[in-house]
């Protein structure tokens, strides 16, 4: 502490360890959060086709289509600590093949001071629904969901399920031709 | 020749801030020269005690309004504004600083320099080791 520059140096070392403190108390101040939203979901239309997916290995894998409807207030989960969400739609199902298959059909970031009530009407899915092999056709409980992840100032990234859901049964037969 | 063998040493050692000096400070007027740059021992803890406090209370200031207002941009905000007045008040050389100087010995003459150096009172805490020894 005996010239200007030792000084200087001390003060924004100590600030910096305040900083650090800071950050920690607005972690502390979210950290029971839980999150959690209802979420209102249902499917327009639906149908499946079995084509060849040339990105794998060219075997026929079904293709699944639907619409779907999404409404929910996130606003609630807005908080200091919370920088922004990244939403995304999820499709889970069994088929014969493997236990427990999940596509991402949908996603979309939002961020804090955006608008936070999602209301989407008879809106296509952003990613396809490829199955590997052929277990969407028929198949009656393919569960839709909304899933968010937050991503916060300091602290943990949660993967959040919102409450509501929405099964899809896809029909029997293969749809030919185009939608 | 003092000079040249200065300005030697300042080359070797890739002193900047030395060879400038040199070249600026015979210009530099007598009334900027004499601004005291240094504070007491005192006023060095002083300054750096209310530099703690005045940061730690504009923290926890701002930690409130930000929880507050939810935006913890406000709390950073209020902090650096926290950081600056302590700067300000802290950082430079005030004369509140220089209110307890050191109490040295008279000068006395150049035969007796030792036994002065080994008499003269105050915190030697500074770099010079041997008078740490000859004090105690």
């Amino acid at each position: 502490m005996n010239s200007f520059t030792s000084r200087l140096n001390s003060l924004f070392a100590f600030t910096l360890s305040v900083m650090a403190a800071l950050t920690f108390g607005c972690f502390l101040s979210t950290v029971l959060n839980d999150h959690l939203r209802p979420v209102q979901l249902s499917v327009g239309k639906v149908s499946v086709k079995n084509v060849p997916d040339y990105s794998a290995d060219r075997e026929r894998s079904d293709l699944g289509f639907i619409t779907f409807d999404l409404f929910t207030d996130l606003s609630p989960l807005y908080n200091w600590n919370v920088k922004m969400l990244f939403l995304y739609l999820t499709a889970e199902y069994k088929t014969k093949d493997h236990e427990l298959n999940q596509v991402v059909l949908w996603d979309k970031i939002v961020k804090r001071g955006e608008n936070t009530i999602l209301d989407f009407r008879k809106t296509n899915t952003k990613y396809y629904f490829w199955d590997y092999g052929n277990g969407l056709k028929g198949n009656e409980n393919v569960t839709l969901t909304l899933r968010w992840n937050v991503i916060p100032n300091a602290g943990t990234l949660p993967n959040v399920r919102g409450v509501g859901s929405e099964v899809i049964r896809f029909p029997d037969q293969y749809t030919a031709g185009r939608f | 020749p003092k000079l040249h063998k200065v300005h030697l040493q300042q080359w070797d050692q890739h002193n900047l801030t030395g060879i400038i000096m040199d070249y600026i400070l015979p210009y530099v007027p007598e009334s900027i020269k004499s601004i005291p740059t240094h504070m007491d021992f005192d006023g060095q803890k002083r300054a750096e005690r209310y530099f703690q406090i005045i940061i730690l209370a504009f923290a926890v200031a701002g930690f409130g309004c930000g929880y507050v207002t939810q935006f913890f941009s406000h709390t950073l905000y209020i902090l650096f504004a926290g950081v600056i007045i302590s700067s300000l008040l802290t950082l430079f050389p005030w004369s509140t600083y220089r209110k307890m100087p050191l109490a040295w010995q008279p000068a006395r003459s150049s035969d007796n320099k030792s036994s002065a150096l080994a008499s003269s009172s105050g915190n030697q805490t500074q770099s010079k080791g041997k008078k740490k020894k000859l004090k105690d």
